[in-house]
Formats: structure tokens, sequence, C-alpha cells
């Protein structure tokens, strides 16, 4: 069980600084970039009106969020944020999918990926209630419904970063450390594939699809 | 007066009896609630008895698998004790099966309430069998991840190497973790039964509106699942904090406290945010131009719904950080 506990480090010292890299989260998430730049450059590279494969699949997910993101914020905004929550869901779907194949593991898996991912959200979802709303009314919300809330407001936003990073990390971890120990039990026969088909495929595209929809979510209130 | 290496092979097989004996109630729980709609379901239409029983048999399978992941725990436990049992492995033996008994008990029961649901609905439009089933799905299986969040720590605590850890009060920590975790899981395990009921039926009532109806009741489940994490949280930095070496009583049972405090935290916001989800989840099925709205409003009202968990939550952070 030493899988569960071990995490590949590199310590490099910079400047009195100690930076720890985890060279496995690293390694899989350039590898997800590179599925990401592959399919990217598959589905684009002669669009034509009889569509290929790629363009296809291509063609069915950016469709699909594009509905999702008019809808949640309105078509001016849309247009701006609707690359990175594409790009988010897709980065997502892949790393969640990753651990499926032999030797590959979910760069999710590490709660820095989650948590970096949240952060990002977050920064991003609170400069643009700045930018659209303006520096006053955005500090007043937090002084609602009374000015003694303000603490707990604050708290309360940030207790989002928490939750939905914590929400897929443990999700991600949890399916692998389920593979991992039922796995062992049973000496690898017959349950594996059908347990990574759970909690990869299905709760690895639910969680994808969850993590996207509460970033949006949260950039709309926001914005609103 | 019992030795010590008895005390802590004893912890092995009372952690494991935990975790099957408190798993098994949430399951049964659920999958009664589930059969009993079945009946109901099946008076008002004995002639599709073929399509519901069968339905009802999937909704329940999908209820029972957080009582077999406490059965897998509870294995483990059983099975896996090691050489050498220390008083700290002893205690987060027991924490380990209180993380997966406890959780359980909030997911086995609220994935049994879409199955019933699913049911219900089946009868009346058979017709739309397939929307009815696939939400059915997916409200049952996002609803076993509290129990994930419960069985993750419990796995934790059973296989991390805890030899450098101080037994006091480590003990306490990794019965606070197993705490924390379990008992937040309870209340969004029901709570996020009560929104998956709601979509399932809504999606009866008007199939039109399902996508909207199935994706607003994801991101409130999963919403709805903060207090959990909040737990889950304090679980975690209980078992990496690295406490100091501390005999006190008082220094132990902060630790212990603090699992606690977000434990039973957790469990009356995880049950306030399901009803919240559920409310908006409902009417969205009626009404879909509403949806915008209605989502703002539902993250709105879960905000203030969570508040009550993020006190506790700060307590427990308090206790382990500052004191």
């Amino acid at each position: 069980m030493d899988e569960l506990t071990h995490l590949p480090q590199i310590t490099i010292e910079l400047l009195g600084l100690n930076l720890v890299f985890n060279t496995e989260t690293i390694t899989m998430t350039w590898i997800v970039m590179g599925i990401m730049i592959v399919f990217g450059f598959l589905a684009t590279r002669n669009i034509s009106l009889v569509p290929n494969p790629f363009q296809v699949v291509g063609e069915l997910i950016v469709g699909a969020f594009w509905g999702l993101t008019k809808d949640a914020l309105d078509e001016e905004m849309a247009r701006k944020y609707f690359p990175l929550i594409c790009t988010l869901f897709l980065f997502l779907l892949i790393g969640n999918w990753l651990g499926t194949f032999p030797h590959l593991g979910e760069p999710t898996k590490d709660l820095n990926t989650p948590l970096g991912l949240g952060i990002l959200g977050f920064v991003i979802a609170h400069y643009s209630g700045i930018r659209a709303k303006g520096f006053k009314a955005y500090a007043k919300e937090y002084f609602e419904p009374i000015f003694l809330m303000a603490p707990l407001n604050v708290i309360g936003e940030i207790a989002k970063v928490v939750s939905i990073s914590f929400r897929l990390y443990g999700n991600i971890m949890g399916g692998a450390i389920i593979v991992l120990v039922v796995s062992h039990l049973v000496y690898s026969l017959i349950l594996p594939p059908f347990l990574l088909a759970f909690f990869n495929l299905f709760i690895g595209t639910i969680q994808a699809f969850v993590f996207t929809m509460l970033t949006l979510v949260y950039i709309s209130v926001q914005v609103k | 007066m019992i030795d010590t290496a008895t005390f802590a092979s004893a912890s092995y097989y009372v952690g494991g009896g935990l975790a099957i004996g408190f798993g098994a109630i949430g399951a049964a729980l659920g999958e009664g609630y589930t059969a009993g709609l079945a009946s109901e379901a099946l008076s008002q239409k004995p002639e599709s008895a073929g399509e519901v029983v069968k339905n009802m048999l999937v909704g329940q399978a999908i209820a029972e698998s957080a009582a077999i992941f406490a059965l897998v725990v509870a294995i483990v436990l059983l099975f896996s004790q090691p050489e050498v049992v220390t008083p700290l492995t002893a205690w987060s033996a027991i924490g380990a099966g209180l993380a997966m008994g406890l959780s359980a008990i909030g997911s086995g029961l609220g994935s049994g309430m879409p199955g019933g649901a699913a049911c219900r609905g089946l009868v009346r439009q058979p017709g739309n069998r397939g929307r009815i089933q696939t939400t059915m799905l997916i409200g049952s299986a996002v609803a076993q991840t509290p129990a994930i969040f419960g069985m993750v720590t419990a796995f934790l605590l059973i296989f991390l190497d805890f030899s450098s850890i101080p037994a006091y009060p480590g003990w306490a920590a990794m019965l606070g973790a197993g705490l924390g975790t379990g008992l937040a899981a309870i209340g969004s395990g029901v709570g996020n039964g009560f929104t998956a009921e709601e979509a399932v039926d809504g999606i009866t009532r008007n199939p039109e509106a399902a996508k909207d109806t199935t994706r607003l009741m994801l991101i409130g489940m999963s919403v709805g699942q903060s207090t959990t994490i909040y737990g889950f949280l304090v679980s975690l930095l209980l078992i990496f904090f690295g406490f100091a070496e501390d005999t006190s009583l008082s220094a132990a049972m902060k630790l212990l406290g603090a699992g606690l405090s977000s434990g039973f935290g957790g469990i009356g916001p995880g049950i306030g945010l399901g009803l919240v989800a559920a409310g908006a989840v409902k009417w969205v099925a009626r009404n879909q131009e509403t949806t915008g709205v209605l989502t703002r409003t539902m993250l709105v009202g879960m905000a203030v719904t969570e508040s009550t968990s993020i006190y506790a939550l700060i307590v427990s952070l308090l206790l382990i950080v500052v004191f």
C-alpha cells in the first residue's frame, strides 16, 4: 500500500527557498496538455462542412458549453469567459480519465492541482465582479445584510475555494484508493476494470462538469 | 486489567464492527424506502410490475453500495492487523471504523430516495423511462460521494504510517479525524437524497426540462456536500498536522473536540442544503424560464444555510491551530 502515501518529489534550492516539485503530477499535467493540443490540432486541421471525427467531437463539446455559458452569463460576457470554461472542462475531463490507463495517474489526485484551479476560478470571479460592478458596489456586498456579517461573508467566500477543490480531490483520490484497495483484495481479478469505469469515467466526468459549472456560476453570481 | 496488545488487537475488531454496524443502517433504510414507493406505485398500476421491480432492484443495488464500502473497510480492518500494534494504530482503527460507518448512514439513506421516486415516476410516465432512470442513476451515484469521503478518511487512517507521530495526543487526533468526516457526511448524504428525489419527480412531470433539472441537481448536490468537505478538511488536518507530544488530557480533548465540532456541525446544514437544492430543482422542472434566477437564489440561500457549518469549521480550526 506504499502507492497511497508515496509522492515522487524533487526539491530544488533556489535563492534560499526550497521548491518542491511533485514529478508525477507535473508529468501527468503535461501529458493532459499534450493530448489537448493534439486534439485541438486534429479537430481544426481542415474544418469542412463534412467534418472529420475529431471535428464532430470538438463541435459537440464546444457547442454544448457555449450554450451553458450563454445561459449563465449574457452573450457579450459569455464570449469573454467561454474559452476559460471550455478549457477547464476539457482539462479536468482528460485529467480524470487519464488514470484509467496503466502507468498513468490522474493529475487531479494531487490536491495542488484542484486547489490551483480553484484559486484561479476564485480570482477570476472576484476580479470580474469588481470590473463589472465597480469596487464600491462589490465591497458593499460584504456588508449585507448588516455590517457585522462582513467577516463571515469573507470566510464564506474562502470556504467556496476550499469546498470546490476538496470536492474534486476527494472524489478522484477516493476512486483511486478504492480501485487500489479492492484490486489488492481480489488479486486484480475481474472487478478492477468495472471499478475504473465507474470511478474514473463516470464519477470523473460528473466531477469535471461540476467543477466547471461551479466556476461558471461563481463568476455569474459575481458579475450580476 | 487487559494488556496493551490485547486492547490493540481488540480495537481492530471493534473498528470493523463499527464500520459495518453503522454502515448497514442507512442502506437498509434507503432500500426500504425504495421498495415502499415501488409497492405504492404498483398498487396503482399492477401491469407494469416487470419494469418497476427491475428499476427497484437497480435503485436498491446502488443504495447498497454505501454498505458495501463499509463491508470492504470492515474486512480490511479485520484482516489487515499489523504485526506490531501500538495504541496509536489501535485508535486509528476505531477512527477508521467510525468514519466509514457513520458516513455510510447518510449516503445509504440518501441514495435510496431517487430510486423510490423513479419507481413512482415509471408508473406515471412509462414513456419517459430512459430519462427517469438516467437521472436516478446519476442522483444515486452522486449521493454516494459523502460515503466516499468517509472511506478515503478510513483508508488513510488504516494505511498511513504513524510511527513518527507521538501517541499522546495522536490517539485523539485519529479518533477525531474519524468522527469529523463520519458525522458530517450523515447530513450531506440525506440532503443529497432529497435533492435527487425532487429532480427525478420533476423530470417525470416535465421531461422537456430534463437538461436544466439534471444540471441544477448536480450543482445543488455538490454544493450540498460542502459540509462533508469541511469535515474532511478537518480530518486531514488532524491526521497530517503533526502535534507535539503532550500527555495532558486537555491536549487530547481539544483534538477530539475539533473532530466533534466539524462533525456534528455538519449534520444540520447538510440536510438544510439538500432542502434548498430540492426546492430549486422542483421549481426549475415546473418553470424552465426561471433557471437563471433560481440558480443564483439557490446559491445565495445555500451560502446562508451553510454558515452554521462554517462556524463549526472555524471552531475546529481554532482548536487545532491556535489552542
